[in-house]
């Protein structure tokens, strides 16, 4: 039976990421500039009758804004630019194939300052072999009908499906 | 569901964040609605109530010369800035804190301060503004004022007096 491997991460799937990485960054400059430059305006505008209510919606602005950067910068920004890495890991780095049907567990670790991966079993014949996936590529790997997985560091990089 | 897991993992960002922009705002507006002793007159009311905005702003409609604004503040400010209170231009206290005060008040004319309540009769000045006690309240101008001897100080305490 004719078979191909399937990589988790592709050269366009990088160059998305990247894409994506690069808008969330230039949007969260936008707007904590446009907060900065609003506060300003508010604080240039504030007299002894008004001060109150602007200083009240400064720091609204500015909380808020700076929510929205934390969240984005956290989650989408260096969680984007953590996983351009992996992904970079995974395509450079020597692989190993095991044989095997490949299950995506539901155990999901945070990996401490990185990424948050899910845990694979590989039924090989010399027993069950462990293996981690990013949790972004692993619905895409549970959906794949893999006879084998090419392991990088422990990571599945790609699998190997029927034609 | 994800959402709310990201922000509760963050959680101390957040809380960090708002902490900082109160702290930030509150600095940036004091300074913006501050200006040198030189340049304005300040006013302690040692009183249960005032409207001390619209006080202000009543006496900023025409102001002397050289000052930029007029500071309206009871004493419960004093518990945040206790330098202000030894610059005071102007000070309406009650009977029971003249001893006290001792050497940082002066009368604006004669031996003692200037009675601006009378809790017998209920008769008094600023009634629109102030709330006064169950006792006599004065008006002293303060023995640390930048504007003992331009005048101002005496010129916004005849001000009040007549308003």
């Amino acid at each position: 039976m004719p078979r191909n491997i399937v990589e988790l991460y592709t050269e366009e799937d990088i160059a998305l990421l990247e894409r994506r990485v690069k808008r969330h960054r230039a949007a969260l400059i936008v707007l904590a500039a446009a907060a900065l430059i609003a506060c300003i305006v508010l604080a240039a505008l504030a007299n002894a009758r008004n001060a109150g209510k602007l200083e009240l919606a400064a720091v609204l602005v500015s909380t808020v804004a700076g929510w929205i950067c934390i969240y984005d910068g956290i989650f989408t920004v260096s969680a984007g630019k953590k996983e351009i890495g992996h992904a970079n890991m995974l395509r450079s780095e020597p692989r190993e194939r095991i044989d095997g049907p490949v299950t995506v567990t539901d155990e999901r670790l945070r990996i401490r300052g990185s990424i948050t991966v899910r845990r694979v079993e590989v039924a090989s014949e010399t027993g069950v072999k462990k293996a981690l996936v990013h949790e972004n590529r692993a619905k895409r790997l549970a959906e794949l009908p893999a006879s084998a997985v090419y392991m990088a560091h422990g990571y599945a990089a790609a699998v190997e499906v029927a034609e | 569901m994800r959402v709310l897991k990201n922000i509760l993992s963050q959680l101390h960002s957040f809380i960090l964040w708002a902490l900082a922009s109160i702290l930030l705002w509150a600095w940036v507006f004091g300074l913006a609605t501050d200006t040198s002793y030189g340049k304005k007159v300040m006013i302690f009311c040692h009183v249960p109530a005032i409207q001390d905005v619209e006080l202000t702003m009543d006496l900023e409609e025409d102001l002397p010369e050289g000052i930029k604004m007029v500071q309206v503040h009871p004493f419960d400010y004093v518990m945040f800035d206790t330098v202000s209170i030894t610059r005071a231009d102007i000070l309406i206290i009650p009977a029971i804190d003249v001893p006290e005060m001792g050497d940082e008040i002066v009368p604006l004319e004669g031996e003692t301060g200037i009675q601006v309540y009378d809790p017998d009769t209920g008769e008094g000045v600023l009634l629109d503004y102030i709330t006064y006690g169950d006792e006599a309240y004065y008006l002293y101008l303060g023995a640390g004022s930048a504007h003992l001897k331009d005048g101002i100080a005496a010129e916004i305490a005849r001000k009040l007096l007549d308003m």
